[in-house]
C-alpha cells in the first residue's frame, strides 16, 4: 500500500512539472458513507483551500507543487492525502476517538485526559445547551459523579444548590469556585429584590464548550486558597478553521407549577372552620351581638354563585418562553472567531416573574507568527430579573406575609379577590376582606393587587472581558499574560403600592439601589514542556496573579407617595432614605507553580503549589498543595496478554493535598469597629462588630484514590473513586451568649469536619447496531458529612429559617443542618389531642382549649404534666426537641440515556438523591388551625372518640398541635426521589435533504423538563431549599414555590 | 537572538508582577476601629448617643418593651394572631425559642448593657483624659443610668418580681465589664436583689454625676439628666414596694404642694393638656425621657415594632384593640375625659387609635417615663405608707386627674380606696405606655384574663417570661424560669 502511495507520489511529482495549476476534486464521506458537507480542504502547508458542498464534493485549484491535500471537519480527524494523477481524491473522514485526543482544563492550561492523575469530570457544553434554564448549572444535575444540584425552588434565576462532594463549610460558602475562560467569576445571587439574580446566568449555556469539574485538592491546588469546594473551569466556544459556520438554535417553551397541595374549596373551608370554632371554647360563635363573635360563611358573586376560589390560580400561570442563539465561527489556520448573540425572555409560574437575556459574546484568537500568538474575548449580557412582589422562596423570605407561595394557600377560599362591583377585596386592615365571614381577617395581602401594581426587579448589566498575549520564544517555552474584568452593575427596582400588601402602612414604599461589583484579574505564567530520552516528559508550570475586587453600593428608599398615582421613586415621596449602601474591596495576591511529569506515557506524576496572600486576613500569607500520582497499567507488558484484549486500558490514580477555602469572609472581619448611625438626628458611633485578628482560611486535606478501566473496545468506562476530605480550622461564626452584648458571632477557626464518600460512574454504549445505537452513562456519588468538632463550649450551631423558625441544628458527631425537632406521638383516639414525646420518650398529651379543670399539657392519664418540682411543664424544643434527621442525601446521581435511531435520537435523564429528611415546614401551616385554608386531608381530622387519624381534634386558633408554634416531626419527611429530569426527542434531518436548501444540519426537538418524580415526599418537590444555598439548613421547605414542569420545541440549524 | 529577546520580555512579563501590596492592607472605610474610638473628643460624644441609640431599638424601647409591657395585661385584645407582633406574649405563652419577644428583648437589652460596660472600661482606660474630668463625669452617669434602665426593664420580664421573695429568687446575669472576644458567655445569675442592689448604685452615681440639664429641651427629654436619674429611682423603689424611698427620692422634684413642678434642675410639669406630650415636638418638660425619632431610616422603630402600628388602626395595622372589658369601660372614666381623645371606633373596634398617631414611618417619640408617673409614684407611696387618705397623696392624684378631666374630684373613702383609685388612674393615665405589666408583677396580682387568653396567677407557667432559649444554650450556668 505504502509503495502504492509511493508511487503515486512520484506520479504527482512528475505532473507538477508538467503543469503549473490544476484543479482537484473529490468527495468526502463519513465512515457510513454519507456525505460531509463543509469539510475544510486544504492544500499542505498553504492556506489555499475550500470547503466541501452539501453533497460533500468539492473542488479546488491547487498549486502546481502542491503534493497533498488535509481534510478535516467538527468532530472528525484530520486526514492528509496525496494528490493522485488524475487530480482526484476523495477520502472517507473518521469520527474522531476523544478519548485519545480531549483535553481536559486543569487550571492555566489543559492536559490530555489520560494524562490527568487529579479527579476531574469533563461535560460537554451540549449537556447544558438548549435546555430551560436560566444558567448552567441548574442543569448539572445528575451529569456527573460528586455533583449535587437542587434546584431550590421554581423562581426564576434562583441560584441552585451547588456541591461537589457534600457540604464543606459551615459559615462560608460551599458553592464551588467558577473559572470561565481563565477568569475567576461571581457566584450567587446578587439581585437585592425578590426576583432571582444569579450571577452565573451571564454565561449564554450554548455558549458553553466544555465544563470541567476539579474535584480532588491535586486537580484543585493551583487554585489554592479557594479550592476547597471544588473547580469549575468553563470554556466557551472558539471558532475553527473553515469556512464561516452559522448555526441557529431557538426554541418555544411552556411551563407550568406542579405540586400545589390540595386544599379545601370554599364549602368544605367554611364548615371546617365553623366546627373548629366551635371547639374552642374560649370563642363566641353564637351570639352575634356579642363581642369577639366569630362565624364562617360563604358568599356569593354578583351572578349569584357560590364564591369559590382557588388562589393558586390567581397567581400561577403557564408561562411561555422563547429563546433565540445565532453565531457565527469560522477562520483559518491563523486566526479564528466565534461570535454569538442570544436573546431569551423566559415566563416563570409565577405571574410578572421573568427571565429576559441578551447577550453577546466575542471570541478571537489569532496566530501572528509561529512564535506570537494574541486573542480574547468580549461578553456582554443585560439580564432582567423581573417579579411582582416576593414569593416567600427565596432564603430570608419564607415567612414574608406577602410571600406567594404561602398566601395561595392561608388565604380562604370563600372569599373573591374582587368585590362583586369588580373592585379589589381588601380592607383598611390591609387584608383581604372577610366578605361573608363574621371576623375580621380571613387571609393575608390578596395576591392579585399585589402582582397588578407592585415591582420587584433587578437588572444585571455584566461585562466579562479578557485580552491575552503569549509568546513562544522557544519550542518548549510558552510565556503567556492574561489580563482580564469582570464587572457587573447590578440595578434593583422595587415599588410597593400604597393600595395594599408591603407598602400600605407606608403609604408607598420604593426603593432603588446600584450595587457595582468589579474585578480584574492579571495572570502571568510561563511553560515549558520538554521530552527527554524520548520517553520522560516534563511539563512545568509557574505564574502569578492578582485578583481584585471592589463593590460600592448605594441607592434611595423611599417612602409615603405624595400622589397615588406615581409609580416610580423619581417621583415624590415624603421620605427620602438611604438603601443598599456598601462598600468593600479586597486584594489576592498568588504565585503558583506545577509539574507534571510522565515515563513512557505509563507512570505519571503531578504536584501543583500556590502561596496566597488574601488582604482579609492580618496572617496574609498561606501555602497550599497537592501531589498526584497514576499508573497506566495496560500499558505494563505484563498486560499484553489476555487482560488487553478485554481492557482497552486500566489506570489506577491517587492524590493527596490541602486547599483552602475564604468564599464568604468579609472584607474587614479581623476588625473590631464601631459604625456610625443616628439617635433622634444626632450622629452615634456604636460598636457593632467584634473582631478577630487570628482568622485564617479553613483548610481541606484530601484524599483520593481511584482506577479507571475501559473495556469491550471502549463498550464499557469505568470510572471509581473514594474521597475523603478533611476540613479543619473551619471558620464557626462563634456565638456568644446573648447576655455578653455581643453583637455579632466572632468568626473564628474552631471547627473540624469530614467528607467521605465513593463515586462510581459507568458509561458505554450497550447496543450499537447498524441504525440504532444505545448510549448510556450511570453514575452513583455517595457523601457522609459528620462534624468532628465545634468551638469549645459550643455544642451546637442553631440556624433559623428566615429568622422565624429554628429547626435545624449542627452538633458535633452529626451531619451539618441536622433537623431538630419534637417527636410526634400520634393523636390520641380517645381526645383526638397531639400527642408529643418529650425527651425521655413518654407521651404528653396537648390540648389548645382548656377547659376548667384540665390542663394544657397533660400525661396520657390527665393529671398535669409536672417538673420535678411539681410545678406546670410543658414541651418545649429546647428540652425535648432530638436529632430527628439528616438533610445530606447519603446517596445521589444520575443516569443519562441517549437512544439513536437513525435521524432520531432519544435524550432521557433521570437524577435521584436518596435517604435524607426534607422539614416540611408549609405542612405546618397547611394544618394551621387559625384562618389559615388547610390541606384537605383536615376533613379526616378526630371527631369523636375512637377515631384513628394522624390529624388532631380541630380547634381554631389551635398552631401549637400543628407544628407551627412548635417545631415536630410531623412535618418532616424522607426526601427520596427519581426524577425524570429531561426527555428529548429529537430529529435530525438527512443531509440528502437539506443539502439542497444549502443547510448542513437540522435538527428539531421536543423536550421536557421535570417531567415526573417518584417520591414519597408529600410536598410539592422534595429537590427544595428555603434558605438558598446556606450550610446548615438544608432540606428545609417553609412555604416555597414548588418547580415548574417545562416543556419545550426547539430547532437547531447550521449553515 | 530573536529569541533572547522574547525570554528576556517574557520572563519580565511573568516574574516582575507589578503588585500593588497596599491592597493587601484595607482599612474600614464605613466605620471607626475600636483602637481609635476613644481617641477624639467628638467619638466619645457619639458613642454617648449610641447608648441612647441602642436602647432605643425598636426591638426594646423604641417599641417593644412598651408594647410587652401593655399587651401581658388586659386592656389590649389581640388582633392578628401574630407571633411576629406578640400574639404569644398576649396570650401568655410565649417560649424560649419566641424570636420577637423573649429572644429579641434579651439580646438587644444586653445590647446596651455591653455597650454602657464597653463605654465605662473604655473612659477608664484613655476617653476621660480626652474629654476630661467633668464631662467624663457626666458621660459616665448616662451610662450608669442607661444600664440601671435596662436591667430594671430585663427583671420585669425574666425574673421573678421583687414582692415574690423579697428578690430572693434567680434574677439576671450581672454583666458589669465590656466584652468585645469570645470567652466570656458563661454567667450564672444574681440574684433579683443583687441585680436591684446594682440598679441602685447606678441610679445613686448617676444623679451625683448627671448635669442638672441641658441646652434644649430636646436634650432635656431625650439624655439624662439629674431629675432623669431621680424619676427612675421613684419608679425602681416602688416596683421594690420600699415605699419610704420612693418618698425621698420623688420629694425631691416634687414639691409638697401644688403647683408640682421640679423644684430643681429640669422644671419637670403636668401639661395642661395631655394630647401636647404625644405630638411634635414631643419635647415638653413632662416627659422626663423619651425616645427620639426622625424619618431617616435607622433613627426609627423599624417594621413592625412602632407603637403606632400595634394600637393604631387609624395610621398603623391596629394589631391590638382596645379591651371591651378592661379599663375602657370603667366608669370613673368619663367621657369627657380629655385621655379618651386617645381612643377611636374604627371598623367597629375602639382602639387606642390617637396616641401615637405619627403615619409611617412612626416617628412618634417613645416614652420612657413621664412626671405623671413620679406624681403617682408618690402618691401610692404615700398612700400606702399613711394610714387613711392622705392628703397630699390625693391631690397628686386628682392633678393627674382633674388634667384631663376637670370636672372630676375624686375622693375615696379609705385607705384601699385611695390606693385602688391611684392603680386605676395610672391604667388611664398610662395606657399604652408600658407600665401595665410593671403594676401587676411588682404587687404579685393576677393577669386577669382578656378575649381568648387566660389568667395567669402568679403561680401558673407564664406568669413571667422564659429565658431566651439562646441564653439557655450558649450560657452554660444559666438557669430558666
Amino acid at each position: 500500500m505504502r509503495k502504492l502511495f509511493l508511487l503515486l507520489g512520484v506520479f504527482v511529482f512528475f505532473c507538477v512539472h508538467a503543469q503549473a495549476q490544476r484543479t482537484v476534486t473529490g468527495r468526502v464521506t463519513d465512515d457510513k458513507g454519507n456525505p460531509v458537507p463543509n469539510a475544510s480542504v486544504l492544500v499542505k502547508g498553504t492556506t489555499t483551500g475550500t470547503v466541501t458542498k452539501a453533497d460533500g464534493t468539492y473542488s479546488l485549484v491547487v498549486p502546481a507543487n502542491a503534493r497533498s491535500l488535509i481534510f478535516s471537519s467538527v468532530d472528525m480527524a484530520a486526514v492528509e492525502a496525496p494528490i493522485d494523477a488524475d487530480n482526484t481524491v476523495d477520502v472517507s473522514l473518521r469520527m474522531e476517538d476523544k478519548t485519545m485526543t480531549e483535553v481536559v482544563v486543569t487550571g492555566y492550561g489543559t492536559q490530555r485526559r489520560r494524562e490527568v492523575t487529579g479527579n476531574i469530570s469533563n461535560i460537554k457544553g451540549a449537556a447544558v445547551a438548549n435546555k430551560p434554564v436560566q444558567s448552567f448549572e441548574q442543569a448539572l444535575a445528575g451529569r456527573a459523579t460528586g455533583v449535587q444540584i437542587t434546584i431550590p425552588n421554581g423562581v426564576l434565576n434562583t441560584p441552585p444548590v451547588f456541591r461537589i462532594r457534600g457540604t464543606n463549610s459551615i459559615s462560608l460558602s460551599s458553592y464551588p469556585l467558577i473559572i470561565v475562560d481563565g477568569v475567576p467569576v461571581p457566584t450567587g445571587d446578587f439581585s437585592a429584590t425578590s426576583a432571582g439574580g444569579n450571577a452565573l446566568a451571564s454565561i449564554n449555556p450554548n455558549d458553553i464548550e466544555s465544563i470541567d469539574i476539579a474535584k480532588d485538592a491535586a486537580a484543585t491546588a493551583i487554585y489554592g486558597s479557594r479550592a476547597a469546594n471544588g473547580v469549575v473551569y468553563i470554556t466557551t466556544k472558539k471558532g475553527r478553521a473553515g469556512k464561516p459556520r452559522v448555526t441557529y438554535n431557538g426554541s418555544v417553551s411552556w411551563t407550568n407549577v406542579y405540586g400545589v397541595p390540595d386544599i379545601m374549596n370554599a364549602q368544605e373551608y367554611t364548615d371546617f372552620k365553623n366546627m373548629a370554632a366551635s371547639n374552642n371554647g374560649n370563642l363566641n360563635t353564637t351570639n352575634p351581638a356579642g363581642s369577639g363573635y366569630i362565624k364562617f360563611a360563604t358568599s356569593t358573586d354578583a351572578n349569584g354563585n357560590l364564591i369559590d376560589t382557588y388562589w393558586p390560580d390567581h397567581v400561577y400561570r403557564t408561562g411561555f418562553s422563547n429563546d433565540h442563539n445565532l453565531n457565527v465561527s469560522g477562520g483559518n489556520d491563523n486566526t479564528t472567531y466565534y461570535f454569538s448573540v442570544g436573546f431569551t425572555d423566559q415566563e416563570g409560574i409565577i405571574r410578572k416573574n421573568d427571565f429576559i437575556r441578551k447577550n453577546i459574546l466575542f471570541n478571537l484568537d489569532s496566530r501572528l507568527n509561529n512564535f506570537l500568538t494574541v486573542g480574547g474575548k468580549i461578553s456582554y449580557s443585560n439580564e432582567r430579573n423581573l417579579a411582582a412582589s416576593t414569593s416567600g422562596s427565596l432564603s430570608g423570605e419564607a415567612f414574608a406575609t406577602a410571600g406567594f407561595g404561602r398566601l395561595v394557600l392561608v388565604n380562604a377560599p370563600n372569599v373573591s379577590p374582587y368585590l362583586n362591583n369588580g373592585s379589589y377585596n381588601i380592607t383598611p386592615s390591609n387584608v383581604v376582606g372577610p366578605m361573608g365571614n363574621s371576623l375580621a381577617q380571613v387571609g393575608f395581602y390578596n395576591p392579585v393587587v399585589l402582582l397588578d401594581h407592585n415591582r420587584s426587579n433587578s437588572e444585571n448589566n455584566h461585562m466579562q472581558a479578557n485580552v491575552y498575549l503569549q509568546i513562544k520564544p522557544l519550542k518548549w517555552m510558552t510565556l503567556r499574560t492574561l489580563y482580564g474584568i469582570d464587572n457587573m452593575l447590578v440595578d434593583n427596582e422595587v415599588f410597593q403600592s400604597p393600595k395594599h400588601g408591603d407598602g400600605f402602612t407606608a403609604g408607598g414604599a420604593s426603593a432603588s439601589t446600584l450595587g457595582k461589583f468589579k474585578r480584574w484579574v492579571w495572570t502571568n505564567t510561563a511553560q515549558f514542556d520538554y521530552q527527554f530520552a524520548s520517553k520522560h516528559n516534563v511539563s512545568a508550570l509557574i505564574g502569578g496573579e492578582q485578583d481584585r475586587r471592589t463593590n460600592v453600593g448605594f441607592g434611595l428608599g423611599r417612602q409615603t407617595l405624595s400622589d397615588p398615582v406615581y409609580t416610580v421613586i423619581q417621583a415624590g415621596w415624603v421620605t427620602p432614605n438611604t438603601s443598599g449602601l456598601a462598600f468593600g474591596e479586597n486584594y489576592l495576591l498568588s504565585y503558583f507553580g506545577r509539574l507534571n511529569y510522565d515515563f513512557n506515557k505509563k507512570y505519571f506524576f503531578s504536584a501543583n503549589i500556590r502561596q496566597d496572600e488574601y488582604s482579609a486576613f492580618a496572617d496574609k500569607q498561606a501555602i497550599f498543595w497537592g501531589v498526584s500520582a497514576g499508573w497506566e497499567i495496560s500499558k505494563e507488558k505484563f498486560w499484553e496478554g489476555g487482560l488487553s484484549k478485554i481492557f482497552t486500558n486500566f489506570r489506577l490514580r491517587g492524590s493527596y493535598g490541602k486547599v483552602g477555602n475564604t468564599a464568604g469572609i468579609g472584607d474587614y472581619v479581623i476588625f473590631s469597629t464601631y459604625g456610625s448611625g443616628l439617635y433622634g438626628g444626632q450622629p452615634t458611633l456604636i460598636f457593632n462588630q467584634a473582631g478577630n485578628p487570628n482568622l485564617q482560611w479553613e483548610t481541606s486535606s484530601k484524599v483520593d484514590v481511584g482506577l479507571n478501566f475501559s473495556m469491550l473496545r471502549d463498550r464499557l468506562n469505568v470510572d471509581f473513586a473514594y474521597y475523603k476530605n478533611d476540613i479543619t480550622d473551619l471558620i464557626l461564626n462563634v456565638p456568644q451568649a446573648p447576655s455578653t452584648g455581643v453583637p455579632n458571632s466572632i468568626p473564628t477557626n474552631v471547627g473540624t469536619m469530614f467528607n467521605n464518600g465513593i463515586e462510581l460512574s459507568l458509561s458505554g454504549t450497550p447496543i450499537r447496531g447498524k441504525d440504532f445505537v444505545w448510549n448510556s452513562s450511570f453514575n452513583f456519588s455517595t457523601n457522609k458529612n459528620e462534624v468532628e468538632s465545634l468551638a469549645p463550649g459550643l455544642t451546637e450551631v442553631l440556624s433559623s429559617t428566615s429568622g422565624l423558625e429554628t429547626v435545624s441544628r449542627t452538633a458535633v458527631g452529626y451531619p451539618v443542618g441536622m433537623l431538630w425537632l419534637v417527636r410526634n406521638g400520634g393523636v390520641d383516639p380517645a381526645s383526638g389531642r397531639r400527642i408529643l414525646l418529650n425527651k425521655n420518650g413518654n407521651p404528653v398529651y396537648y390540648q389548645y382549649y382548656v377547659p376548667a379543670g384540665q390542663f394544657q399539657w397533660t400525661n396520657p392519664d390527665g393529671t398535669r404534666y409536672n417538673k420535678p418540682d411539681g410545678s406546670a411543664n410543658s414541651i418545649t424544643q429546647a428540652t425535648d426537641g432530638v436529632m430527628f434527621g439528616n438533610t445530606n442525601p447519603k446517596i445521589y446521581g444520575g443516569w443519562d440515556n441517549t437512544f439513536t435511531y437513525k435521524g432520531f435520537d432519544l435524550n432521557v435523564l433521570l437524577t435521584y438523591q436518596y435517604d435524607f429528611y426534607v422539614y416540611y415546614g408549609t405542612n405546618a401551616g397547611l394544618h394551621d388551625m387559625r384562618f389559615w385554608n388547610n390541606h384537605r386531608d383536615v376533613l379526616g381530622a378526630w371527631k369523636k372518640p375512637g377515631d384513628v387519624t394522624n390529624v388532631p381534634k380541630p380547634v381554631y386558633l389551635d398552631n401549637i398541635s400543628n407544628g407551627s408554634g412548635l417545631p415536630m416531626s410531623y412535618n418532616a419527611f424522607r426526601g427520596d426521589f427519581i426524577k425524570v429530569k429531561n426527555v428529548t426527542l429529537a430529529y435530525n434531518f438527512p443531509a440528502s435533504i437539506i443539502s439542497k436548501a444549502k443547510i448542513s444540519n437540522l435538527r428539531v426537538y421536543i423536550s421536557g423538563q421535570n417531567l415526573a418524580i417518584l417520591t414519597d415526599y408529600p410536598g410539592p418537590d422534595p429537590e427544595v431549599s428555603s434558605n438558598g444555598n446556606g450550610n446548615t439548613n438544608q432540606g428545609i421547605d417553609r412555604n416555597t414555590v414548588a418547580n415548574g414542569r417545562t416543556f419545550v420545541f426547539g430547532l437547531n440549524v447550521s449553515f | 537572538m530573536k529569541n533572547k529577546i522574547l525570554i528576556v520580555l517574557g520572563s519580565i512579563m511573568v516574574l516582575g508582577i507589578s503588585c500593588k501590596r497596599e491592597y493587601l492592607d484595607p482599612v474600614p472605610q464605613t466605620s471607626i476601629t475600636d483602637a481609635t474610638a476613644f481617641d477624639t473628643p467628638g467619638r466619645i460624644a457619639n458613642q454617648v448617643n449610641s447608648l441612647y441609640a441602642a436602647l432605643k431599638s425598636g426591638a426594646f424601647f423604641g417599641g417593644r418593651a412598651q408594647i410587652a409591657g401593655e399587651i401581658r395585661g388586659e386592656n389590649f385584645i389581640n388582633e392578628t394572631t401574630n407571633l411576629v407582633t406578640g400574639a404569644d406574649v398576649w396570650m401568655l405563652n410565649p417560649t424560649g425559642t419566641s424570636q420577637n419577644f423573649v429572644k429579641n428583648m434579651w439580646s438587644s437589652a444586653y445590647y446596651v448593657i455591653n455597650l454602657t460596660n464597653l463605654f465605662i472600661d473604655g473612659m477608664a482606660a484613655n476617653g476621660s483624659a480626652v474629654v476630661g474630668p467633668t464631662l467624663s463625669n457626666n458621660y459616665l452617669g448616662e451610662a450608669r443610668f442607661v444600664r440601671a434602665v435596662v436591667y430594671y426593664t430585663l427583671l420585669q420580664h425574666y425574673a421573678r418580681p421583687y414582692a415574690d421573695g423579697g428578690g430572693s429568687k434567680p434574677g439576671l446575669p450581672l454583666r458589669l465589664t465590656g466584652i468585645k472576644e469570645s470567652g466570656f458567655s458563661a454567667l450564672a445569675r444574681s440574684t433579683v436583689a443583687e441585680v436591684y442592689t446594682q440598679i441602685l448604685a447606678d441610679l445613686n452615681f448617676a444623679e451625683a454625676n448627671l448635669p442638672t440639664s441641658y441646652a434644649t429641651a430636646l436634650l432635656n427629654t431625650t439624655r439624662a439628666h439629674k431629675n432623669t436619674a431621680i424619676a427612675f429611682k421613684t419608679r425602681v423603689y416602688l416596683t421594690m414596694q420600699n415605699y419610704n424611698s420612693v418618698i425621698t427620692e420623688a420629694n425631691k422634684i416634687v414639691p409638697l404642694v401644688p403647683p408640682f413642678v421640679a423644684p430643681s434642675g429640669v422644671a419637670h410639669a403636668l401639661q395642661a393638656d395631655i394630647v401636647t406630650v404625644f405630638r411634635p415636638p414631643y419635647t415638653t418638660t413632662e416627659s422626663i425621657l423619651s425616645m427620639p425619632m426622625s424619618a431617616t431610616a435607622g433613627d426609627n422603630p423599624g417594621t413592625q415594632n412602632q407603637l403606632g402600628y400595634y394600637f393604631s388602626k387609624s395610621t398603623g395595622n391596629g394589631e391590638f384593640s382596645l379591651n371591651t372589658a378592661g379599663i375602657l369601660i370603667d366608669p370613673s372614666w368619663t367621657v369627657a375625659d380629655r385621655r379618651r381623645f386617645f381612643n377611636a371606633v374604627v371598623s367597629g373596634k375602639t382602639y387606642l387609635n390617637l396616641k401615637y398617631n405619627a403615619p409611617s414611618p412612626y416617628t412618634d417619640y417613645a416614652p420612657v417615663i413621664r412626671y405623671a408617673e413620679v406624681l403617682l409614684n408618690l402618691a401610692e407611696a404615700l398612700a400606702r405608707t399613711n394610714a387613711g387618705v392622705d392628703v397630699r397623696a390625693l391631690a397628686l392624684l386628682n392633678a393627674v386627674r382633674k388634667r384631663s378631666d376637670p370636672a372630676v374630684t375624686l375622693a375615696p373613702a379609705t385607705q384601699g380606696d385611695l390606693i385602688n383609685a391611684i392603680l386605676l388612674e395610672r391604667e388611664i393615665e398610662f395606657l399604652g405606655e408600658g407600665l401595665r405589666n410593671i403594676d401587676l408583677m411588682r404587687l404579685l396580682q393576677t393577669i386577669p384574663a382578656k378575649g381568648s387568653a387566660p389568667a395567669k396567677t402568679p403561680a401558673d407557667q407564664g406568669y413571667i417570661w422564659p429565658i431566651s432559649s439562646d441564653e439557655m444554650s450558649l450560657n452554660p450556668l444559666m438557669t430558666d424560669n
